[in-house]
């Protein structure tokens, strides 16, 4: 009974000393201009040690057994299960919406491209035919004998929605999709976002270079070397893989968005050929 | 008929024609579809529930052969009761890591039979010879090796014992061979100049393809982990047999191998952060893009949740130390130089610092790191009277655990509040001027204040059972949730990091090489995978479970006829 009495005494000690180290770091926190969410943040981490302390005081468990310990043990897994899964949905949830149509755009020429791939487009057009065969039959037994004006259009001059910037022939639009596609944002910077650590900024590059020799660096990363961009260079920071992931018509949208970059405001670094 | 109807006639049986001669060209039957989890978390459940397995029966057996020499040794019959007992358990796990293999084939070759026809074929020599031969290689020394344990003592031991170092090696190499075409998926060989990878990939020799840049770290990572899980299921092993222990020797022999266990999973958790570090360095060599989207991009939250396990296994194998040293009596005239504490509070801010200067691999950190680690020492032992100044070993401890607080909060402080930084914005992210904070340099500070403390941590205990009485089986029951806890924390972090390995080749069966066409080749969420990790969990802790009541706590029922205990030799 004195033990508890006194436990309780050392929980309510180190909790008043934990909330004022978790007052003082939010404080701190503040006046340091760090966004409210991490002042929370340190707040927690504040308590976590408080946890932390409590426990090394507190008094020991007594032993138990049999159905006892049954009952102690299954309820421990049941919180720790509860506890991780809580912990894994508590962190900002990456959204597989923002991604599952990007990775469609990406795989398509490739899909395309495969036996399966073929028989799927196949098999697309020939449910079309066969709704169109359809509607020729309807409208046959509707007009008997009388001759048609012409067959609805609506139904075959549909393609694919995937394919509707290419029939525009929006070039620039297609290479700026794909300067997202790849994910080129995560290297180099562009308009004050993304990236600028691993590869320079790209603001003005269409300045620099010429779409031959964008072409090139896209195609072999070897070829040319940012100036101030050594060390990343030579660590061969920049993927070798772009000639085998991107079709041509995508690497000449890329390279024609990229050739509108012309803003000699930003300090783009200067290429430098090496092969 | 008009000319109008004859030609709507004609266009009909014309697309009928050819819609018919489609249809007969669609391809084979498209792959099973499983309900309710969908095809890639079915693969995902039985991957990781067979790699759980495997772990341990590969890991185990490193410290179980340990153990029985040090009992052959120290002539101390616990080790080599430990090391039956931990036996007994991996043998009866033998049989589900093989099931459970076979389960995983069969799945694969239903859900993805195209990809899995590739790979076996690209390893054919692999799959279809070495490691089958290896599989029965290691059955069989396994099995002897468990049923020689009674015949082979006395003179015959240091046989069995030659015997336990031949089943490590048969395992070994199995684990290293299997590696290659996993490591493979995620950095397949890198094509020769003016090759496309695909043409490469064909022509390429088997050793090509498994000497692939994340193969060695591969090995070594799970090498280590398989050691370190390992001695965190004997732990689990002690405490389920502790809680059930009918009599004080009982209790105490338990108790004792439960320290054991967590000594053995905390000495092998010290080299793992390294071993991590190590493998995803070569990820990010092979591909740079992989290191945005692993630390940065969709998996960063992942690693978050990472950064919390490591802290919580941290602090608990610390506050196992804690209690272990509660029960030796005269551990209060334990003391230490304070010059510990200074280094062990110091050590994260200048660590931070220095890496940052000389980025991890460059040598010249070493300079600082070494002399500032060996301080504690250098100085307590040779520069008097800074080094004879001394605290108790209670302040060292709260001071580490102090310590611990930190590091976790450094590994676990994130560039942005967000999953993806597409959505990152100011209120989200970490002041310009702090956001050191989030980077490699911290994060390596952070994981190594965890190491120096618990190193510390064990220095103290050594020094108490030198200078005290260990009173076994008298430990705080909470010590044996303690031990429980790790284990099960072992595991969940183990199919965390699994899950991240497998998305790191994000929408690519084999990256680069061979896309996933199906509609399940997106990042799942952070919330999804925990569901699913906890699930695989508990399953593989209710196998373990079963397995060590049907083998220890069967056997220990009938102890009148346990006449053969295990006596290491020279024990009369």
């Amino acid at each position: 009974m004195g033990d508890q009495r006194s436990f309780v005494k050392h929980v309510i000690k180190k909790g008043i000393i934990g909330i004022v180290v978790g007052i003082f770091l939010v404080g701190l926190a503040r006046a340091l201009d760090f966004p409210p969410v991490f002042q929370v943040m340190f707040f927690t981490y504040a308590m976590l040690g408080t946890a932390v302390f409590i426990l090394l005081d507190a008094p020991s468990l007594q032993p138990m057994g049999g159905m006892k310990a049954l009952v102690a043990l299954l309820g421990f897994y049941v919180v720790l299960s509860g506890v991780y899964i809580g912990g894994a949905s508590f962190w900002p949830q990456y959204d597989p919406e923002d991604e599952k149509g990007k990775i469609e755009k990406l795989l398509k020429a490739k899909r395309a491209a495969t036996e399966q791939g073929k028989a799927e487009e196949l098999l697309t057009r020939t449910k079309a035919l066969a709704e169109k065969a359809d509607a020729i039959m309807q409208r046959l037994q509707s007009v008997g004998g009388v001759a048609m004006a012409s067959v609805p259009v609506g139904a075959d001059s549909k393609r694919p929605s995937g394919t509707l910037p290419a029939a525009t022939g929006d070039l620039v639009a297609l290479g700026k999709e794909q300067w997202e596609l790849q994910e080129c944002y995560n290297c180099h910077k562009l308009s004050g976002q993304g990236g600028k650590k691993r590869g320079p900024e790209m603001d003005n590059i269409g300045s620099l270079m010429q779409p031959e020799e964008l072409r090139q660096k896209i195609l072999d990363p070897r070829s040319w070397m940012a100036e101030g961009f050594e060390k990343e260079y030579d660590k061969k920071k920049m993927p070798d893989k772009y000639k085998e992931l991107m079709e041509d018509k995508e690497i000449d949208a890329l390279v024609a968005y990229l050739s509108t970059l012309k803003n000699p405001s930003v300090n783009t670094p200067k290429p430098i050929k090496k092969k | 008929m008009t000319a109008t109807r004859r030609s709507l006639l004609l266009t009909f049986v014309l697309l009928a024609t050819v819609a018919t001669a489609a249809y007969a060209q669609v391809p084979s039957p498209p792959a099973a579809e499983f309900p309710y989890t969908g095809n890639r978390t079915a693969v995902w459940i039985v991957a990781q529930l067979h790699i759980l397995f495997a772990a341990f029966i590969l890991g185990a057996p490193i410290f179980v052969v340990i153990s029985e020499w040090l009992g052959y040794r120290k002539q101390d019959p616990r080790y080599d009761r430990l090391a039956k007992e931990v036996t007994k358990v991996t043998v009866i796990l033998y049989s589900m890591t093989a099931l459970t293999g076979g389960l995983f084939i069969f799945v694969l070759l239903a859900t993805y039979p195209q990809f899995t026809t590739w790979l076996i074929n690209h390893f054919f020599l692999i799959f279809a010879v070495i490691y089958p031969l290896l599989f029965i290689a290691e059955t069989i020394v396994l099995y002897l090796y468990f049923y020689t344990w009674d015949a082979w003592k006395g003179e015959m031991k240091g046989r069995h014992i030659a015997l336990g170092v031949l089943l490590n090696i048969i395992g070994t190499v199995t684990l290293f061979v299997i590696d290659g075409p996993t490591s493979f998926m995620n950095t397949p060989a890198k094509a020769a100049e003016g090759l496309s990878l695909v043409e490469y990939i064909q022509t390429a020799s088997l050793w090509d393809k498994v000497y692939n840049y994340s193969w060695m770290p591969l090995n070594l990572h799970r090498l280590v982990g398989n050691v370190t899980f390992g001695g965190f299921i004997a732990g689990l092993i002690a405490a389920y047999m502790y809680m059930g222990a009918k009599n004080e020797e009982e209790r105490a022999y338990y108790d004792w191998m439960g320290f054991v266990g967590n000594l053995i999973g905390v000495g092998a958790l010290l080299f793992l952060p390294f071993m991590g570090y190590l493998l995803s360095f070569e990820l990010c060599d092979y591909d740079a893009s992989i290191c945005p989207y692993m630390m940065a991009d969709q998996l960063s939250m992942f690693f978050e949740m990472q950064g919390a396990m490591v802290g919580l296994i941290f602090l608990a194998s610390n506050y196992y130390i804690w209690l272990s040293m509660k029960r030796i009596e005269g551990v209060e005239r334990v003391r230490m130089t304070a010059v510990t504490l200074v280094v062990m509070v110091a050590l994260p801010f200048i660590m931070t610092y220095v890496w940052t200067i000389f980025p991890v691999p460059d040598p010249r950190s070493l300079a600082v790191l070494v002399p500032l680690t060996l301080a504690p020492w250098i100085i307590g032992q040779g520069m008097p009277p800074i080094g004879r100044i001394t605290v108790s070993s209670r302040t060292v401890i709260k001071v580490g655990f102090l310590m611990v607080v930190v590091g976790n909060a450094i590994w676990m402080t994130p560039h942005g509040f967000v999953a993806t930084q597409a959505l990152a914005t100011e209120h989200l992210e970490l002041p310009s001027d702090w956001s050191f904070l989030a980077l490699m340099p911290a994060k390596n500070s952070a994981a190594f204040t965890l190491i120096f403390v618990t190193v510390v941590n064990y220095i103290l205990y050594n020094r108490a059972i030198r200078q005290g009485t260990i009173v076994w089986g008298k430990i705080d029951f909470a010590a044996q949730f303690v031990l429980i806890f790790l284990a099960f924390s072992a595991i969940w972090t183990m199919g965390l990091m699994g899950a991240v390995r497998s998305l790191v080749r994000k929408y690519f069966h084999t990256y680069n090489l061979m896309p996933d066409f199906t509609a399940e080749s997106f990042t799942p969420t952070l919330s999804y995978a925990g569901w699913w990790i906890t699930g695989i969990t508990l399953i593989f802790y209710m196998v373990v479970s079963f397995a060590i009541v049907v083998t220890l706590r069967a056997s220990e029922a009938k102890a009148p006829e346990r006449a053969g205990d295990p006596v290491p030799a020279g024990a009369k």
